[in-house]
């Protein structure tokens, strides 16, 4: 169990979301989609190098700028 | 006493669809979040009184953190709560994330009503909520609703007035999510599914390798498609009943007609070889009718057919995630694909639909650059139609000095204008196959709104251009433009006339190029030019309300002299 942003796991991994760095707005809006502190989620897509990822938390299809996926902290299984 | 309705919900949960199905306006809905820019109202008979019905755009919760869910939730502050009903509006197939905005909604002491919309789809995935239950852990009538097909509709306008205030107590952002991780265990269950054939298309469509392939077939064949029902109207439905039916009778009606004055020249126009020439005499009962019904109303129809299945799919969110690594080149990002492709059809939309990007600096970049490089139908339209026959190199041409341009200027402006572009962050809708009558309805609506807008200032621009024509009027604008136009585009000076037309319509501007005998070269400055340059006034207006004075200059200063730039470079650079 490693300590890493959600950029930086590989496709089709399960992660747990430990902590989201960033602002109060990034964070609020997270977490009104349903990304917060302990959820589960899985990463389903990367596109290039610096491009957007693709997550699966819950039932909704997420997809998030490559930004904010590196203030994403989570810990991969 | 209920005075006012409010409908709110989660971004795509089908708002503007159980609004059509309780005010009977229309509005447009697709599967993509955002849709709903504009608030919409209307009216619900309820108990012989006439209630007024609000559609706020989607919001994800009452603590607003972009400006739709601002507008969202001060429109709900209007009004005393005790005088209001809210609907919420939630997406049966994924209860735990709606379920956030409803507590919010009961903790905040609205009278809240649950709409659980999308019963049927939740049925298909094997999703099997517990209504009763749900009403007994919520303490507000819970109502399940199918709002396409209308079942469950009139349950819920039943009791809409059973809407009352309920205590609770205000959690925290935590608290309130292990809440619904404790409602949900009571209230839904899952069955397990396989994979069906549309979640596996749903996950291709997103993955690196696959999606960029699927994307490219996807917008060649969507092309195509729009072409060949375009072409196809024209072919065989407009062409022969302009052609064998209208001209005869035109030809009969003015066969008497001897003296050739003003009249003729207003309502038929020029005659050439003797013969009405729909696309060349440019009178009002000739090319006016003939541009907008034979020439551009079928690639409306074509277009926005295509567009409309593509966006209640629900593919053109997949779009954008994969083109968000391009766009943030520009200093947007992958959503601004959504307002891009609008305003492929009409700018007007296009425009409106930038307030799904969250900063005016994106704002301002997506509108200028929907201006200066997004042609409208009418205008792709006018494009096939006159430079097609020269061959489809040239035509393909256009969209490429198009398509560089906003490459070019998208880089420029993200580099000069101060301030950074917020990143990407989207629900991706599943996909959805809606039933043909609602699609229908859908296209009969938009055609409908395109006839209503672009005929009565075709005429008009017709009517402008026989007269002025006809008195000589242009004579004085021409001759102060001719050096530029003549001299650095090297249009001849008559296309003057046209160029300042594009600014009442493009397609009229379009067809006053037709009689003037140009060079392929020559039409295809002009029809670029046409493009780039100012928008038409319809567009301008928006642009003007939503940018506001200060940035409507800047944009508007930043067209002409992009305009300069290429007609000059492109008469420069192509030989013949």
């Amino acid at each position: 169990m490693k300590k890493i942003s959600l950029a930086q796991i590989k496709m089709n991994r399960k992660a747990k979301v430990i902590e989201i760095l960033g602002g109060h707005n990034l964070q609020n809006r997270l977490m009104n989609m349903g990304v917060h502190k302990g959820r589960e989620l899985l990463k389903l897509s990367h596109i290039g190098l610096r491009g957007p990822v693709v997550i699966k938390v819950g039932r909704s299809i997420l997809a998030l700028g490559h930004g904010v996926a590196t203030k994403i902290i989570i810990e991969a299984e | 006493m209920i005075k006012k309705i409010y409908l709110i919900g989660n971004p795509n949960v089908g708002k503007s669809v159980v609004f059509s199905r309780l005010t009977g306006v229309q509005v447009i809905s697709s599967n993509y979040p955002g849709t709903t820019v504009e608030i919409s109202k209307g009216y619900l008979q309820l108990g012989g009184e006439r209630i007024e019905v609000v559609d706020l755009p989607g919001t994800y919760s009452l603590e607003s953190t972009s400006s739709a869910e601002e507008v969202a939730v001060s429109l709900l502050k209007e009004y005393n709560k005790d005088e209001i009903a809210v609907i919420n509006i939630l997406d049966s197939t994924n209860l735990e994330r709606n379920l956030l905005l409803t507590l919010q909604l009961i903790e905040g002491g609205f009278p809240v009503i649950a709409c659980l919309n999308m019963c049927d789809e939740a049925g298909h995935r094997g999703v099997r909520i517990d209504i009763g239950k749900l009403e007994d852990i919520l303490h507000i009538p819970v109502i399940s609703t199918c709002a396409i097909t209308g079942a469950g509709i009139k349950l819920l306008i039943e009791r809409i007035k059973e809407a009352a205030a309920v205590f609770r107590d205000r959690l925290t952002h935590e608290e309130r999510w292990k809440e619904i991780g404790r409602i949900i265990e009571q209230a839904q269950h899952l069955e397990h599914r396989h994979h069906s054939l549309r979640e596996i298309l749903e996950d291709v469509s997103v993955r690196p390798v696959s999606g960029l392939i699927m994307a490219a077939g996807v917008i060649y064949a969507a092309f195509k498609f729009v072409r060949f029902i375009g072409e196809g109207i024209i072919n065989k439905f407009t062409d022969p009943l302009f052609i064998n039916f209208f001209q005869p009778l035109l030809e009969k009606l003015t066969f008497h007609w001897q003296e050739k004055g003003f009249w003729f020249h207003l309502l038929i126009g020029d005659l050439i070889n003797g013969k009405i020439d729909f696309k060349q005499s440019l009178g009002l009962l000739t090319t006016a009718p003939y541009i907008e019904f034979g020439m551009v109303l079928p690639y409306v129809i074509s277009f926005y057919f295509v567009l409309s299945l593509l966006e209640d799919i629900g593919y053109l969110p997949r779009l954008a995630i994969l083109l968000d690594n391009l766009l943030h080149r520009l200093g947007l990002h992958g959503y601004a694909i959504i307002p891009v492709l609008l305003g492929l059809g009409c700018n007007v939309p296009g425009i409106l639909a930038t307030r799904v990007l969250e900063s005016k600096r994106e704002r301002f970049i997506a509108s200028t650059l929907i201006c200066i490089g997004v042609p409208c139908v009418p205008l792709q339209a006018m494009i096939f139609g006159l430079l097609g026959k020269f061959g489809g190199f040239y035509v393909v041409g256009v969209y490429l000095v198009l398509f560089s341009l906003i490459l070019i200027l998208g880089t420029i402006l993200n580099r000069i204008l101060s301030g950074y572009s917020p990143e990407f962050l989207l629900e991706i809708p599943p996909y959805r196959f809606p039933p043909l009558t609602i699609l229908a309805r859908k296209l009969f609506f938009r055609i409908k709104g395109f006839v209503i807008e672009a005929v009565p200032v075709v005429l008009l621009g017709v009517l402008a251009i026989n007269v002025l024509l006809y008195f000589r009027l242009f004579d004085f604008v021409t001759g102060i433009f001719a050096p530029l136009v003549n001299g650095l585009f090297g249009l001849p000076k008559q296309a003057v006339a046209a160029l300042a037309i594009g600014f009442l319509r493009k397609d009229v501007a379009v067809g006053m190029l037709a009689p003037l005998g140009l060079s392929v070269k020559q039409l295809f400055i002009a029809v670029t030019l046409l493009a780039v340059s100012f928008p038409c006034i319809a567009t301008f207006i928006v642009l003007w309300k939503e940018l506001g004075v200060g940035d409507v200059i800047k944009a508007t200063l930043l067209m002409i002299t992009v305009s300069i730039i290429l007609g000059g470079t492109l008469n420069l650079l192509i030989l013949r």
